[in-house]
């Protein structure tokens, strides 16, 4: 199996705080890859150091078997793409302009589009379907539409790698799904690696191929949902009572947060 | 893409070519007057085919009013394309030319020149120029602490640098009593009239090349709107782009103040003007504030020339008696376009 | 040549003894002519009589031996050019040359510190005359790149203010005029100082220029000369030019008479002068001897300077002088 993203040993200070201990992990080609965990567990940090827009204290990040540091940041650009988990709202162009800066990586000097990136630019709108406001502004879009179009504008930079930050953090419920499968067929129909983090652990567990679960910037374990996502290693993980069953859509594991008056006093809660 | 946008290289250009006759119309005028009327004169007495060259006009013209308003062209240019830079480089709309220390530190330059008994060339602007690129120093150590990609140290560096040599200039003036007072005032002031063709082709050798620079980095400062972190992501190299257009744009505009003084407002609304009226594109934007800024000063120094009765006002007064009101124009007008679009 | 006498339709200087056909006699008029024509030969005419002379700054000038469109690039310099009687050549004068009244009337070339050299140029000068201290030198050299000759003068002094009149005196082919004025202003001096230094005692005296803040004049000023010259003692002597005072100090000083000198007039000086009269342990107080004087006839490098002395030497020394008007 062939992996596009190999992390060793990778440790990362925010001053005298240990954000990630000498982690490792590998990202296999094509793998729904999600990291989920705790506040303050270093998923984003994580993130950024593959993204390479923090350096590590130590540790190695390799990316489709080069050191990231190998890269000029143009390279890097055209493999790797990163959707933010707030996308600027007061960023003025219009949406199809911003689609076509997606193309950056691959033009020249002054950034001179051809025929070829627009038609591109073109494609990504309709795949993530913003084409309807292509002439607005970012501040006229909804927290979701614009949240698609910078996954159009990272597609535009035909990434083999796509990293995003709690991209469904901040959107309503249509709207989540609605990411969550795009990031599905895009894996499906052009072979894209995603490198995801989510807070929503139930919505992890429907859409990744692998869960990363995080703790205090280690690894509490790595696999398929239903091997990561079990009774003991989650309220251990997250230290708070879990109700864990398994979900009618699949088969996956689901997680329910479980509120206090349903404790046994006894038991302790 | 919709077929009805245009290329980017047709909006420069014209965008470019309008702003152009816009220019060469304003030369044209800031050359015929002025505050005699021998020139005017000729002109209109050649025109009408009744005079013969006029030795002391030509003088005129091309001795004095030529190099002036070249000198304005480039002063226009430097300052609006200083401004347009930093307000994308630290994302901030109310950054102007002057924000990272460079009126301090040329102001305390000047100063110290004048107090020496230096004239104005080379002297006096050369220690404006040594000031400004010490500033400078002081600001990218001050803010070097902390990463120099984090904008808003390099901001705090340069107001905090900006206010401390305030108080140095205030404390200079109130020691000075004599005729430097005057000339003192007149630099802090700005003055398009002090320089000859061989400063100002000095200026234009010094200008030129960081034109050239902004334009080539044009589309990267595109994208560092969006963020230093997603330009990066974008291939964007923040570190070497940061410091290249921070330390072009401040050698740029320092050596603008060195000739000049310091003439405000052009470098803050200039930009904001432009973009109302050809949008953020940078690529457009770069050229846009080059040409459009210096027709801008040609005229307000026109103005400031030919308007008073007696001598000359300081065309820092014009141009924000001008610009003023025509960006709250533009901005309302902008506003309701948007409201109905 | 020496300034000879005869009649004859040139008016040359020429000395007699060394022209014998200028010897009157018969067919003196023809001669004469003759002379004049020969001479003429050989002379260009005056107004392309170039010569290089030496300014008070050592540089060298060449211009015209009779300059025919003088602009002046100081009020002081307008002053002495009427006072030598050239102002018929005065072409252009800076924005606040107001004496003497003829003066404003002349087209203005800007200030003396920011001086409007397209004005300048468009009078079309054949001279101009600066000053050391005030007009920018890079203004100077634009005029000379220009082929426009500047002639600098450096008054420093009283005896240098008389020197300077005999200098432009000197380029603007005034000579006499300007012989005759100097020595007029050094006896009016010379009467002035001996008479008040028969004077049994020197009052002290505070100038004050400056209202906010107090602002008096050093040793190396016009004023403090003057004060000497008229028999005072200058409170506030010293090597800053314009040393600035709190009250407090200049009541520790205890002056004998206050003048107070400034752009505002009227209503300004009455309230300076009542604001000063509350401190009646300052003798000037105690005496009133407060009072107002013309500021241009202290500060500008021009004849009125000895009206100025005179001014102060009957404010200092009524009894000697006759009580100031």
């Amino acid at each position: 199996m062939q992996t596009v993203v190999d992390i060793e040993g990778l440790s990362h200070f925010y001053g005298p705080f240990q954000a990630l201990r000498e982690l490792s992990l590998s990202v296999p080609k094509g793998c729904f890859f999600i990291v989920i965990g705790p506040n303050g567990s270093g998923k984003t940090t994580l993130l950024k150091n593959l993204a390479g827009i923090e350096t590590p204290a130590a540790g190695a990040v390799r990316v489709l078997g080069r050191l990231l540091e190998e890269y000029t940041r143009k390279e890097l650009a055209r493999h790797l793409a990163l959707v933010p988990q707030l996308p600027s709202e007061d960023f003025p162009f219009r949406v199809r302009d911003i689609v076509l800066m997606g193309r950056s990586p691959h033009l020249g000097v002054l950034g001179l589009d051809r025929e070829a990136d627009r038609k591109l630019a073109r494609q990504a709108m309709a795949f993530t379907g913003v084409e309807p406001f292509a002439g607005r502004r970012l501040d006229q879009l909804s927290g979701g539409e614009r949240q698609r179009v910078f996954i159009a504008r990272a597609i535009c930079q035909e990434p083999e790698i796509l990293l995003l930050d709690e991209p469904t953090a901040a959107l309503d419920l249509a709207h989540q799904v609605r990411i969550m499968d795009l990031m599905e067929r895009l894996k499906k129909d052009r072979g894209v690696t995603v490198v995801m983090v989510s807070h929503d652990v139930n919505l992890a567990a429907m859409y990744a191929d692998q869960l990363l679960l995080m703790r205090e910037g280690q690894t509490v374990s790595l696999g398929p949902p239903t091997e990561v996502l079990t009774y003991e290693i989650l309220e251990k993980t997250y230290g708070c009572p879990l109700l864990v069953d398994e979900s009618p859509l699949g088969g996956v594991p689901r997680v329910t947060l479980v509120p206090s008056r349903y404790m046994d006093p006894d038991k302790g809660g | 893409m919709n077929a009805d946008s245009p290329s980017v290289v047709g909006r420069i250009a014209a965008v470019s070519a309008a702003l152009a006759v816009l220019l060469v119309s304003a030369g044209l005028l800031a050359l015929l007057f002025g505050s005699t009327d021998t020139v005017t004169d000729a002109f209109f007495s050649l025109f009408r085919g009744s005079g013969k060259a006029d030795p002391m006009a030509e003088t005129i013209l091309w001795q004095i009013r030529f190099p002036r308003v070249l000198l304005a062209v480039l002063v226009g240019a430097a300052l609006s394309l200083g401004g347009l830079v930093f307000q994308a480089l630290l994302r901030n709309p109310l950054a102007e030319p002057y924000i990272l220390g460079v009126s301090g530190g040329s102001a305390v330059g000047a100063i110290f020149g004048i107090l020496l008994g230096f004239s104005r060339f080379p002297g006096v602007s050369l220690t404006a120029f040594a000031g400004s690129m010490a500033t400078l120093a002081l600001v990218l150590l001050l803010s070097s602490g902390q990463s120099v990609l984090k904008k808003d140290s390099l901001l705090l560096a340069g107001v905090m640098v900006n206010a401390f040599c305030s108080a140095v200039i205030t404390f200079l003036i109130s020691l000075t009593q004599d005729a430097r007072l005057h000339n003192i005032i007149y630099w802090l002031m700005g003055d398009l009239g002090q320089s000859g063709m061989d400063q100002v082709g000095l200026l234009a050798a010094m200008l030129i090349p960081c034109f050239i620079l902004f334009f080539a980095l044009s589309h990267p400062m595109n994208l560092l709107l969006m963020g230093k972190e997603m330009a990066q992501t974008m291939g964007v190299n923040i570190r070497v782009v940061t410091l290249v257009l921070l330390v072009a744009t401040s050698f740029m505009v320092s050596a603008t103040v060195a000739n000049c003084g310091l003439l405000g407002f052009v470098g803050l609304v200039m930009p904001h003007l432009l973009r109302l009226l050809v949008g953020p594109d940078h690529r457009v934007l770069v050229p846009a504030c080059a040409i459009g800024g210096g027709a801008f000063m040609v005229l307000c120094d026109l103005l400031a020339r030919v308007l008073p009765r007696q001598g000359e006002m300081p065309v820092g007064v014009i141009t924000a008696m001008i610009g003023a009101p025509l960006f709250i124009y533009l901005l309302k007008r902008s506003g309701s376009d948007a409201n109905r679009g | 040549m020496v300034e000879g006498d005869f009649r004859g339709p040139v008016k040359m200087k020429i000395n007699p003894a060394k022209w014998p056909a200028l010897r009157p006699g018969r067919f003196f008029t023809i001669r004469a002519l003759a002379v004049a024509f020969v001479l003429a030969l050989v002379c260009p005419p005056a107004a392309a009589v170039t010569g290089t002379v030496v300014d008070q700054l050592g540089r060298k000038v060449v211009l015209s031996e009779h300059p025919e469109r003088i602009v002046a690039l100081a009020p002081s310099i307008t002053e002495i050019v009427f006072a030598l009687n050239a102002e018929n050549r005065l072409v252009g004068v800076t924005r606040f040359s107001d004496y003497p009244e003829a003066a404003q009337r002349l087209p203005k070339v800007g200030s003396y510190v920011h001086l409007d050299l397209e004005k300048i140029v468009s009078l079309g000068p054949d001279l101009c005359i600066a000053v050391k201290d005030g007009n920018p030198i890079s203004v100077i050299r634009r005029l000379e790149a220009l082929g426009i000759p500047v002639y600098a003068v450096d008054p420093r002094d009283i005896d240098a203010v008389l020197d300077t009149i005999l200098e432009i005196g000197r380029v603007l082919d005034a000579k006499p005029r300007a012989a005759a004025l100097a020595a007029d202003l050094r006896r009016r001096i010379k009467q002035v100082r001996s008479k008040a230094a028969a004077a049994p005692h020197k009052p002290k005296v505070f100038f004050q220029i400056g209202i906010t803040p107090i602002v008096s004049v050093g040793t190396e000023t016009f004023i403090h000369e003057l004060i000497g010259l008229a028999g005072g003692v200058n409170l506030a002597a010293g090597s800053t030019p314009y040393p600035r005072f709190s009250r407090e100090q200049v009541l520790a000083m205890a002056p004998e008479i206050f003048i107070i000198t400034s752009m505002a007039r009227g209503e300004v000086f009455a309230q300076v002068k009542a604001e000063w009269m509350q401190w009646p342990s300052m003798p000037a107080a105690k005496s009133g001897r407060i009072l107002l004087v013309d500021s241009n006839l202290f500060d500008r490098a021009s004849p009125r300077l000895v009206d100025g002395l005179e001014e102060l030497a009957r404010i200092i020394h009524p009894d000697i002088f006759g009580d100031p008007s």
